[in-house]
């Protein structure tokens, strides 16, 4: 009898051992320097104090959504099993749910419209494919309207409410100021990602929509190419400069903080560029506002952001949820938004007394991005990017005329948007 | 006089020519962001900074990626000569039919963009559990030089006259002998220039490396380079100092072995 | 088995052959025999991820009925090819006359070869997606310095060069040139040193003019490096891909899209594996007959 309980007691310590060191390995895909994976770090190695079990390795590369796109891409076509977490593009869900490279995780997080409500209203659509959650959401960000506030107040111009008064008032200063290289509205014409709300935006502010609720292209001609004649409009006045389909991010960005240009249509990131670098000649003169509108419509904003989600080839998929559930807390989101000014994704955290002492212009954000609107979600995502940014690019170069350039748009569209 | 001024002009000429970009990237590297986009563009850094090197080795393991490139360059290098070698020496001297026919498939290889294979090579890694090793780019980086080092290796066999080699197989040795210790010596300045060109190609090819080899610990020097940019910002000082970084050991190697390639070329390497 | 192994001490040439083109023919089969065969086998279906994880269904021909009517594969067809015939030739022209200027004696002055033959080289060292970056900053409009010097001269508007689709297609013809003509000068280069002298000073002696030499000896006997080097360049030529892609991304609109830009663009980005498939198979099949006939012009003039 004693032999077979010292037996037991042995079976089930040898049990106990080979049970804690029942390690499990998640491998991390976080994007690139822009995802912040030093912040993600720190989450993850508070996640693992929490849970001992688990060891986290980061994976980082692709420099730009573009790059990214292109590895996920190799890997996931050929069904890589390697990694188990991905942090990718808010417009990315869709189409990657659709080749079948993502785990819905509903069976975690419980039926979508549920998961989803204490989040902010633009990701009930783009995260949930045919009520399957595709991913949840990591991060936000939203295109701004940045000023020169120095500007502003010293010409007496208040703050414009409509795409008309922003011209009026960039022609002004321009005028007053007298320098020739000082731009009165910066946007991005380069065929980049960006250019896709380059061209929704005064779509949007006339308060059109570009696709219904199931993915159906819902295209006003009209309006389309009023609002790309809106912006040729404004290059031929002097407010936006000629080879505007040249500009990309980074470029807006250092020519702003050179002090070269009035108002600027830039992601979130850039505030902290303005205010903090070392080479920035307009700290302290920058202001944030929503979008314009055109008259009759209203403000809109393009949505950015990233999202976690979960390999459909992954080996430890409970794992790799419970980290996603980790990673898209309110604790997080408060903690990316403090720490990185990186915005949040509960509409909660924007007031949130920790946050607002941080980040203080989090407060006015939070307006421009719980009216934020998504870019249109299709599993041919890819496609539709593509043919959005490159024509847009082509009418901004003068290369085609808006007329030419939406219909060609809708032409193209019209196979994959069914 | 005017001679040596005409030649003087001449080789500077070449000089600008090769050199410019370089030149430009260089200049680059000193400078801060703010400088780019000021309006007209210097040439001349304001104030030059040594900051971007030291940033370029500090933002990613610029070193670590160095290393990498090094290692994959020179074993595919050596891979693709011994193969090349034995492939070349059978062509030239063997007496089989179709030998034409070998070489053409060879070169053919070669006809197909890389970028097209770039999935099924992926999908063939993963399978052999390769990914992320050495091997993954050194195999594919061997049968992208196989080609062109065949072809001038193929050359420089064939106008290696074939008694040298009889006499050593009179004196006893096998034709294996005979090809190592003749012919490849012989051949030396075709193996060299063969080298360097593989050795280049491998040392820049950007797209298999960025798909395969994609862990920061082993990833090469393009694709490294590449990662400095951000969804939002594009340092082109640090990309900069990043090139000079991956220029100078090739540089450094051409210039030490120009003599020797073109030499090589000279000897008769591509007669086809 | 004593058999064998007398084999294989002292092979039979057919055996030999056999054993020393193993090695280059198990490669090329791994690396490019098996993603050709299922690249092949793919472009008989309709093949797209992201309508329902990859549920492949066999449509025959009906990829390539697609491809001969596709818009868009003719414009990236036809970009390829005036690609191919711009920038070969001037590759050539280029590289010739870089050649030509290497070749004065330097050493007779007393100068050093070095700094010479590194020029040569260097272009081709440089990384294609990177020079295609540093080109892209040189033509632009603000910042480039290609304005800069034409401002200098005196030029008013500064031109968009990769904004107009003419203006970029030039730009991008140009970088190619740069990039390729070191390489192609190199190979001139050694075919100009093999030339001997006595042919050049018999000419002299006969009263044949520097432009006659040129043409009559100089250009023939260069001939055999000429030609090597243009398969190649042809070749690569068809496949162009880094430059335009990373200086102008195909833009403006798809105005220097070429065709290997198209098929990357089509199975990464669209995830349409089958259709990329059947067009790397047509561009296949393209680069095939031009060296076919590169082939058969050498071999009829051999």
């Amino acid at each position: 009898m004693k032999n077979l309980f010292t037996a037991a007691l042995a079976a089930f310590a040898l049990v106990l051992a080979t049970g804690a060191d029942a390690q499990t390995k998640l491998r991390v895909f976080s994007g690139g320097q822009q995802q912040r994976p030093d912040l993600m770090k720190r989450l993850f190695d508070e996640y693992t104090k929490r849970n001992p079990g688990v060891t986290i390795e980061i994976e980082t590369g692709g420099a730009t959504s573009e790059l990214q796109r292109q590895y996920l891409s190799t890997i996931l076509n050929a069904k890589d099993p390697a990694i188990d977490l991905y942090l990718i593009d808010i417009v990315n869900p869709a189409q990657y749910y659709g080749a079948g490279w993502l785990e819905p995780l509903n069976a975690w997080m419980g039926d979508a419209a549920t998961a989803m409500k204490p989040y902010l209203p633009v990701y009930a659509t783009s995260n949930v494919v045919e009520g399957k959650i595709a991913a949840m959401p990591a991060f936000a960000d939203a295109m701004f309207m940045y000023y020169r506030r120095d500007l502003l107040d010293k010409h007496k111009v208040a703050e414009p409410k409509t795409w008309d008064e922003l011209v009026a008032a960039a022609k002004k200063i321009q005028q007053a100021e007298g320098n020739p290289n000082l731009q009165g509205l910066s946007i991005q014409g380069a065929p980049i990602e960006g250019a896709v709300c380059t061209f929704l935006l005064p779509y949007w502010s006339q308060g059109k929509e570009f696709n219904d609720a199931a993915g159906r292209m819902t295209l006003d001609k009209g309006a389309a190419a009023a609002g790309l004649r809106q912006w040729l409009a404004m290059v031929d006045a002097g407010v936006i400069k000629k080879n505007v389909a040249e500009v990309k991010t980074p470029d807006t960005v250092n020519e702003f903080k050179a002090g070269q240009v009035i108002f600027a249509i830039n992601w979130g990131f850039a505030w902290d560029r303005f205010k903090d670098d070392a080479d920035s000649q307009v700290k302290g003169k920058v202001g944030v506002m929503p979008l314009p509108a055109m008259p009759g419509g209203r403000s809109a904003t393009c949505i950015g952001g990233w999202q976690w989600a979960v390999s459909a080839f992954s080996k430890n998929k409970p794992e790799a949820a419970r980290l996603v559930r980790y990673l898209t807390s309110p604790e997080a989101s408060k903690f990316l938004a403090a720490e990185g000014s990186l915005l949040p994704t509960y509409p909660g955290v924007y007031t949130d007394a920790d946050v607002v002492k941080a980040v203080p212009w989090f407060k006015d954000a939070a307006n421009v991005v719980v009216a934020g609107k998504n870019r249109p979600m299709s599993r041919d995502y890819g496609q539709v990017s593509d043919i959005i940014r490159t024509t847009t690019s082509a009418v901004l170069a003068r290369t085609k005329t808006p007329d030419e350039g939406v219909a060609e748009i809708e032409n193209r569209l019209r196979r994959v948007m069914r | 006089m005017k001679t040596r001024l005409l030649v003087l002009l001449a080789a500077g000429i070449v000089v600008a020519n090769g050199f410019f970009p370089a030149a430009w990237i260089l200049l680059t590297s000193l400078k801060t962001e703010a400088e780019l986009v000021s309006k007209p563009i210097t040439y001349w850094p304001a104030n030059a900074t040594l900051g971007n090197y030291v940033q370029a080795f500090t933002d990613q393991p610029l070193l670590r990626y160095l290393g990498n490139s090094a290692v994959v360059a020179a074993v595919s290098t050596v891979v693709s000569l011994v193969v090349a070698a034995l492939a070349a020496y059978a062509i030239a001297r063997l007496n089989l039919r179709r030998r034409q026919l070998i070489l053409t498939c060879i070169v053919a290889s070669s006809m197909f963009p890389l970028v097209t294979l770039l999935v099924p090579i992926f999908e063939t890694m993963r399978t052999l559990g390769l990914l992320n090793t050495y091997t993954a780019l050194v195999l594919p980086y061997t049968v992208l030089n196989l080609p062109v080092c065949t072809l001038v290796l193929v050359g420089f066999f064939q106008s290696i006259p074939k008694d040298l080699e009889n006499a050593a197989m009179i004196d006893g040795c096998t034709r294996l002998g005979a090809l190592v210790r003749v012919v490849v010596p012989l051949a030396a300045p075709g193996v060299f220039t063969a080298g360097i060109l593989a050795f280049v190609n491998a040392w820049d090819e950007f797209l298999l490396a960025l798909s395969l080899n994609a862990s920061a610990s082993m990833r090469t020097l393009p694709v490294g380079i590449t990662l400095y940019q951000g969804e939002f910002t594009f340092p082109w000082p640090i990309i900069s100092a990043a090139l000079i970084v991956a220029i100078v050991p090739i540089a450094v190697l051409i210039a030490l072995f120009q003599e020797r390639v073109v030499g090589g070329l000279t000897q008769g390497g591509l007669k086809g | 088995m004593a058999a064998l192994i007398d084999r294989l001490r002292d092979p039979s040439e057919k055996t030999l052959g056999l054993l020393l083109l193993a090695p280059a023919f198990l490669l090329l089969a791994l690396i490019v025999v098996y993603p050709i065969g299922k690249l092949v086998f793919n472009s008989f279906f309709d093949l797209r991820l992201s309508g329902g994880g990859g549920a492949a269904r066999f449509v025959g021909l009906e990829n390539y009925a697609l491809v001969l009517t596709d818009k868009d594969f003719w414009h990236a067809t036809k970009n390829t090819v005036l690609i191919t015939l711009i920038t070969v030739p001037g590759a050539l022209v280029v590289g010739l006359g870089l050649a030509l200027l290497a070749n004065l004696p330097f050493k007779k002055m007393g100068l050093p070869m070095w700094p010479v033959r590194l020029a040569l080289l260097l272009p081709w060292a440089l990384p294609l997606a990177f020079a295609g970056l540093i080109f892209a900053w040189f033509f632009h409009t603000e910042y480039g310095v290609v304005n800069d010097v034409a401002r200098r001269f005196g030029a008013d508007e500064p031109t968009m060069w990769l904004l107009r689709p003419g203006w970029a297609f030039a730009a991008i013809c140009i970088t190619i040139i740069w990039k390729t003509s070191s390489f192609m000068a190199l190979i001139l280069l050694a075919g100009l040193q093999m030339i001997p002298r006595s042919l050049y000073e018999a000419a002299e002696v006969d009263g044949a003019s520097r432009w006659q030499q040129f043409w009559q000896i100089t250009i023939p006997m260069l001939m055999p490096s000429i030609v090597v080097a243009l398969i190649f360049r042809t070749i690569t030529a068809l496949q162009t891909f880094d430059i335009p892609y990373t200086m102008t991304k195909g833009g403006p609109g798809n105005a220097t899209e070429t065709l290997a830009m198209l098929i990357h663009k089509t199975t990464i980005e669209y995830l349409d594996v089958g259709y990329g498939s059947t067009m790397a198979v047509c561009m296949f099949v393209l680069s095939l007959a031009v060296t076919a006939l590169y082939l058969k012009r050498i071999g009829q003039q051999a």
